[in-house]
Formats: structure tokens, sequence, C-alpha cells
């Protein structure tokens, strides 16, 4: 066993592990840390569930060592919302009927939520490339991207952009 | 380059539920002494929406606010029976053995508040919002909170049901096979318009029209994501899923979900659906089965619009690009 | 498993660790890691990439300069690489792109490799160090003979900036907006006046790695650009090449629709309505 301390930064806390170098970052974050938002998919790069933000950007924590994140900032479902305050891309989801059974939805919304941090008015093309890693089995994806475009046009306090 | 557009249409009368050994499931309610009320199930919510729906039953036949329903469906070892969710029978077997239990529980409900108020049970209504009154007399009245707390601490009752829904087995007429498999068949139809590329085969359903009889729609934005989800899981079914691509060659099948072909966000049609409710006689409030026939009629709704467009049939799912373009060489040839 | 994660010290002191046969090089990851979390390698070790500042994109003298640690994002937002966008954005969704390396992508067995089939119409030279010499070798040839060039790591890779308008690239798929591709064409189309002149054309997923499509070329050189010459180009697109029948498309159906998707990427390159 190979075991190096790690110190990154997730959500709002600092981490200091020591943790066996071949361990993914998803399985840092659900079996070591409890931090169950971040979902297995397929540990295999092709379903998205398992997205998070790695200094901002998306990035599959099912392909990345976490050893590899020392430094780094992690950004998971979990500190999306704001003290209990659901994010709008979270509300927007559920006002808009964008989960069913729920799997997809945490790697959707950092996705989305990646896309909006950098483009505050995307088309719907560009909301649809966003999610494009990311697979959902139930929803059929239309009521994913308009909750999407809908949490985009509330964030951004006006109205929707013609689509 | 050479698209050719086609329509196609294609309808399903799906059956609510099964019939094998007889198709029975179960339910038990009982109140909190929060005022809530707990439905047990080991039927289980896989993203169908189960919960919400049962849910929503057992607060209307109860007559109490939705919130103060909890639905517990953790423990298939311990729950109630239930032959599964599957066959479309969700709503309809459970959502009747829960009516069931709901007006076992609602009696006792009604009989512990009459006695509060010393006055007759059948005197009594619900509210709705989570209190108890006489008709009439709205003023006067007990909450359901202050009934199921006197019912545990003073009157020693339970206030509970047992619900269960049985469509018993049905055998056929040994001379006809006349047999009555179900009671309740919901119907739709799907109209599906598509463009195949005549010189790659490749196809794009450019939109999905369907309309949907389903009994009553419980929750209409529910219904119409069961239609929407199904549709493109039909899409899936009609143009990429498979597990063999070359059957009956089994090779190369596909290991991971990039190889495991199904539509991406940017292959999704035009979705048009309308609901017609036309409520189901022995449906809970009406209801029948939403389910599974979502994904039915737009796969050979898509073929049709392929024979359509350019005149050939393929007749194995899924209508794979290759199948397609080898049909119109065979019928250039 | 375990697997040991080592920061590569230099280029030379990663080559000289790779050498042993259970470690392996680890850019993006988004290929090693699907590997091994398969449980399909047995690699003990991995040296990572990261810590030798090969993320960068130069250009200078109309050449461009890729670091092999540079991402397909990195790509994808240089204002100068405009060109390159349709190759780079077409590749996995946005996580993978983030990750994905142009190194990586260099070592991405068919159907994947798109990056790789832009490089090579591109003319690309390849900079690789082993554990002894630093080395420059046209794309081409790296693709021919890199198995045995025992352990080395690819540093970087340059090539000429090609003109406005000169380069093209298009990808049949699956799955939209993105999918490992069925075929992927890219066409470097010069021109002197109105002819090609030395026009390059490399097909992504129609052999093991990216290749040219050599008498597609051929048809073109010299020639304008109307529809005679494209449907000589489509018609010779295959020769030469080996395709594999996986779960995204047929050998057959490969052999079938490259000829079409070249032909429809010369005429758009042509400005023909098509
Ligand atoms: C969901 C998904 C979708 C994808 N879609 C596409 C696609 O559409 N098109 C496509 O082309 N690819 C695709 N890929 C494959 C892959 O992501 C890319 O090819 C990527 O560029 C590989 O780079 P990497 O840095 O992640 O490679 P790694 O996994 O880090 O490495 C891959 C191999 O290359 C070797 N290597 C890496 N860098 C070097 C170097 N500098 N010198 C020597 N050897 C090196 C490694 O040792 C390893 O053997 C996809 C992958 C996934 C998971
Ligand atoms: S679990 Fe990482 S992509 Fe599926
Ligand atoms: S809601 Fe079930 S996978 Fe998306």
């Amino acid at each position: 066993m190979n075991r190096i301390p790690l110190r990154f930064h997730l959500n709002d806390a600092e981490i200091g592990e020591f943790i066996d170098s071949g361990t993914t970052l998803l399985s840092l974050l659900r079996d070591k840390l409890g931090l169950t938002a971040t979902k297995s998919g397929c540990n295999q790069g092709s379903c998205g569930a398992c997205t998070v933000l790695i200094n901002g950007a998306p990035q599959l924590s099912c392909l990345v060592l976490a050893a590899r994140c020392e430094g780094k900032s992690v950004a998971t479902l979990e500190g999306v919302s704001d003290n209990g305050t659901l994010h709008p891309l979270q509300r927007a989801f559920m006002d808009g009927f964008a989960a069913q059974c729920g799997f997809c939805t945490p790697g959707m919304i950092i996705a989305a939520k990646a896309l909006l941090d950098r483009n505050p008015d995307p088309d719907r093309g560009e909301v649809i490339d966003a999610i494009s890693g990311n697979i959902c089995r139930c929803t059929g994806y239309e009521p994913i991207i308009d909750a999407i475009l809908a949490a985009a046009a509330e964030m951004r306090g006006g109205k929707r952009k013609s689509a | 380059m050479a698209k050719q557009r086609g329509r196609g249409m294609a309808s399903v009368n799906y059956p609510t539920g099964m019939n094998l050994g007889g198709d029975p499931s179960q339910a038990l309610i009982h109140a909190t002494t929060t005022g809530s009320f707990v439905v047990t199930l080991s039927s289980v919510d896989l993203g169908q929406g189960l919960k919400t729906i049962m849910a929503q039953i057992c607060a209307e036949t109860l007559g109490i606010p939705t919130d103060n329903v909890i639905v517990d469906t953790a423990d298939t070892d311990t729950g109630p029976h239930c032959m599964g969710t599957f066959a479309s029978r969700g709503t309809h077997r459970i959502g009747n053995a829960i009516i069931m239990a709901a007006k076992e529980a609602r009696a006792v409900l009604l009989e512990v508040a009459a006695e509060e108020l010393e006055v007759n049970a059948a005197d009594l209504e619900t509210d709705g919002k989570g209190n108890i009154q006489i008709k009439g007399s709205p003023g006067k009245s007990i909450s359901v909170l202050e009934t199921a707390l006197a019912a545990h601490f003073k009157h020693g009752r339970t206030i509970s049901g047992r619900g269960i829904f049985l469509q018993p087995r049905s055998y056929p007429e040994p001379e006809t096979g006349r047999m009555t498999p179900a009671t309740c068949y919901a119907h739709a139809c799907t109209v599906a318009e598509v463009e195949v590329d005549t010189e790659t085969g490749e196809v794009a359903v450019l939109s999905l029209k369907s309309a949907y009889e389903v009994g009553r729609a419980l929750n209409p934005r529910m219904v119409e994501q069961q239609i929407v989800g199904g549709a493109w899981m039909g899409i899936s079914h009609a143009l990429y899923e498979t597990t063999e691509p070359y059957y009956p060659d089994r090779a190369h099948g596909p290991v991971d979900f990039n190889e495991y072909l199904m539509p991406g966000p940017g292959d999704l049609p035009k979705f048009e659906n309308v609901v017609i409710e036309r409520p189901a006689p022995d449906g809970p409030y009406g209801a029948k089965g939403v389910g599974e026939m979502t994904a039915n009629s737009p796969i050979p709704a898509i073929a049709n619009a392929i024979y359509d467009a350019v005149g050939v049939r393929i007749d194995s799912l899924p209508i794979t690009p290759e199948k397609v373009l080898r049909a119109l060489k065979a019928q250039a040839a | 498993m375990s697997v040991a994660l080592r920061a590569a010290a230099s280029p030379r002191e990663a080559c000289r660790h790779i050498a042993r046969r259970d470690a392996r090089l680890i850019a993006g990851g988004t290929l090693v890691m699907n590997e091994i979390n398969n449980r399909e390698t047995v690699t003990a070790s991995l040296v990572d990439l990261a810590s030798l500042r090969l993320r960068s994109i130069k250009i200078a003298n109309s050449r461009v300069t890729l670091g092999a640690m540079t991402s397909m994002a990195d790509i994808a937002a240089h204002p100068k690489l405009k060109f390159l966008k349709p190759v780079v954005t077409a590749i996995g969704g946005p996580a993978v792109r983030n990750m994905a390396t142009v190194g990586g992508n260099l070592h991405a067995e068919a159907p994947y490799g798109d990056l790789g089939v832009a490089l090579l119409a591109l003319d690309a030279r390849v900079t690789l160090e082993t554990a002894r010499q630093r080395k420059t070798m046209r794309l081409e040839d790296f693709y021919a003979q890199h198995r045995k060039l025992g352990a080395y790591l690819v540093t970087a890779v340059n090539f000429a900036l090609p003109g406005a308008n000169r380069f093209f690239f298009t990808k049949a798929i699956r799955r939209k907006p993105v999918s490992a591709s069925v075929v992927a064409v890219a066409a470097h189309l010069p021109r002197k006046g109105k002819r090609l002149a030395g026009p390059r054309i490399a097909l992504g997923a129609m052999a093991p790695h990216p290749i040219r499509a050599k008498a597609a070329e051929t048809a073109l050189d010299g020639k304008a650009l109307d529809e005679t010459t494209i449907a000589a180009a489509a018609s010779a697109a295959t020769e030469g090449s080996a395709p594999a029948s996986d779960p995204y498309a047929s050998a057959w159906y490969r052999r079938e629709i490259a000829p079409v998707y070249l032909a429809r990427l010369l005429a758009q390159a042509a400005g023909q309505k098509s």
C-alpha cells in the first residue's frame, strides 16, 4: 500500500487525508469522505454521473486519481446549495420535472453549473454541448435542457432569450 | 446529397398489469403521533414517480395534505407484498390497495375524532388541510394531529388500515381461448417524422407527436414527463440500443456507455403530446397505467416513417444506418 | 489494486521509469484510468506528466507548437486555433475535453484519435524524448513506428498554421452532439490560384490509427476543386484503409460512407451547395 498525504480544498472545507495513491477522487469523495451526491455510474468515463469541478472546470472524478488533486479546489453538488437554500439550477430541475430517478442529476447540475459560471446566457445548442458527456436514462433530456435554460434566465434576473 | 423525409404512425393498446397467477399488491397505512400517515409498501420507486402518486392517492382518500404522507418503500423483506413495479401496474394495483387501506384508516380517524368532539362520526368531514370538522359547521373541529395523539394516549386505538388489490387469475376458456387478462387498457397513437440520408443510411427523427388515453392523469406533469422520457427510449430502441450490434454474430458487443448507443441530447425530435382522460371504472380515481407503453408506439411509427421516406422495410431492431444503407443498395440493385 | 503515482522529474527520468514493464505515463488519464478501473492493465506505477510544464500553446513564425499536456479545452479556447475547434469540440463532453491531452490523443486507438487525424492532415511533427535523446519526426512516421521506439515521451507537436479556409474537418457519429468516430475526415487544401497544391487528406477510424488517404490526395493534387475532382477523390478515399468493426459501425459501413463524408467535406471546401 502506498499511503500518501493529500491536501485539497473541497467545497467550503480544507481536507487533509491519508489516502492510497491508487484511490480515485470519486472513491475518496464517496467511500471515505461520505459525500455521496457524486454518483458512480460506470467508472469508465462514459456516463458523467461523477462530474465534479476541479479548479472550476468539469472533470470526471472516476478518471481522476485523488492524489492529482493536491492543492486544487474541488466542488461537488454538496457545495452547490447555499446553507440550505437551493441553487437556481436545483430549483429549476425540481420545478421542471428534470429528475426522475435522479441518478444523473448531480452530474447534470455540476455540468450545467460549469456552463453557467462561464456563460450566463447560453443558447440551446450550448446547453446540449454542456451536458453531452452526461447520460440520462429517464427524462429524454428535454426537461433537463429546459431547466438549465430556465435557471440561466432566472440567474440573469431577466427573461429567457428566445430559443 | 439526398435527404428524404417520411411520416409513419403506430397505435398501441396497453393492458394495465399482467395476469400470471393473479396480480396482487398490498399496502399498510398507519398514523404516527405527529399527525402524519405512513404508507408502507414493498413497491419500488425507480424514477417513475411511484412515491409521489401513492402519497397523492393516500392524501386524497384520507382527506389530509399530501405533505403529511410518508411513503416508505424501504424494505421488501418487511413490507407488505407487492408483485413489483412493471407491466405499468404500479399506479393501478398499488393505488387501489392504498385506497382500501386509507378508507379503513379514515374510518378510525373519524371515529376517534367523533369521540373527541362528542358527535356522530357520520357527521364529520375532513377539510384537506389537516383538520376534521362537523359538516356544515367548520367552527367545530379537531386537527388530525390532536386526533392521532388522542387515539394513541387516550383511546388506545391505532389509526391504521390494510389494503390489497387483487386482479384474480383469469383462465382461458378451453373452447375459444377467450380470457380476461386485464380490466383496463390505455391507448396511444404516435406519428413520427424522419429524415433519411440516402447516401449514408443515417436516420434523424424530426418529430414525435402522440395522443395518449390514460384514464385519469393523477399528476399531469408526471404523465407528460413519462411520455417524453418514454418516447426518447422508443427512439433509442428503434435506432440505437443493442448488446449485439451484428446479431446473430455476437462479436463487437458494447463494453461501456459510449459504445452502448442511445440518443444523445442532440438527437431530440420535437415532441408534441396530447393527453385524453377517460377515467377507468376500476382505476384509482380513474387512473390506468401509462408506463411502458410510452416506449412502444414510437418504434413502429419510426420504422413506418423510414419506409415512407425511402421505401425500405427494416424489420429488426435497432434500425442502424448500416441496415438502412444495405436495404437501399438492395433496392437499387 | 494499488497504483503508485510519481511525478515525473524530467522527460528523461520519466522514460527511464517507464522502461519498466508495469509502469505507464499518465497524461489526462481518460484512457489510462479507464483501463485501470476495468483492471485491464497490470500497471502498478504511473508516471504523472502534469509536473513537466508541457501544457502550452505557442505560435511563432506561423508555426504552432502544442505541448503534449495541452488539453482539448485549451485548444478550443485559443483564439488563433479556431480552425481546430470543430475537431476538439467533437471529442468527448466538456469534462473529457478538460482532461484529454494532445499527447494522449496521439496514443488513442481507433475509433479515437480525432485530433491526430487533424494533425496528420496538417503534416505535424512530433517531438519526443527517450532516455538518451530528443527526436523530431513526422506524425505519419510516429504512427508507423512508435510501438518500436521503446520508452519515450512525446513533449510537443508542431505544424504550420493553415491558411484561412484551407483546413476542414468532419466526423460521422452515432450519437449527437458527440460520440466516437464512425469515420473522421480532415483535409488541408492549400491552393495555387484555383488549383490545389499539395492537398493532405487524413482519415480516422479507418485503420488502427489515423491514416492519410494518399490516393485521394493524388486525385486532388493540381486540380481545381470541382465535381469531377471531388468524385475522383471520393472513389479513391478508402484505398489502403483497414477499418475495424466495432459497436459504432462495421468495417463495411465505414468503407461505404468514408467516400461520402470526404465528398461532402470537399464540396463544403469548394463552397458548393450539396
Ligand atoms: C467519454 C469519452 C469520450 C471520448 N471521446 C473521444 C473522441 O470523440 N475522440 C477522441 O479522439 N478521443 C475520445 N476519447 C478518448 C480520449 O479521451 C482522448 O483520445 C484523449 O486525448 C486521450 O488523452 P489523455 O491525456 O486522457 O490520455 P491518457 O489516458 O493519459 O493516456 C493515453 C495513453 O497515451 C500515453 N501517453 C499520454 N501522453 C503521452 C505522452 N506525452 N507521451 C507518450 N505517451 C503518452 C499514455 O501512457 C497512455 O498509454 C474519449 C474518452 C472518453 C472517456
Ligand atoms: S462514473 Fe465517471 S463517467 Fe461514469
Ligand atoms: S433522471 Fe434517471 S438517469 Fe436522469
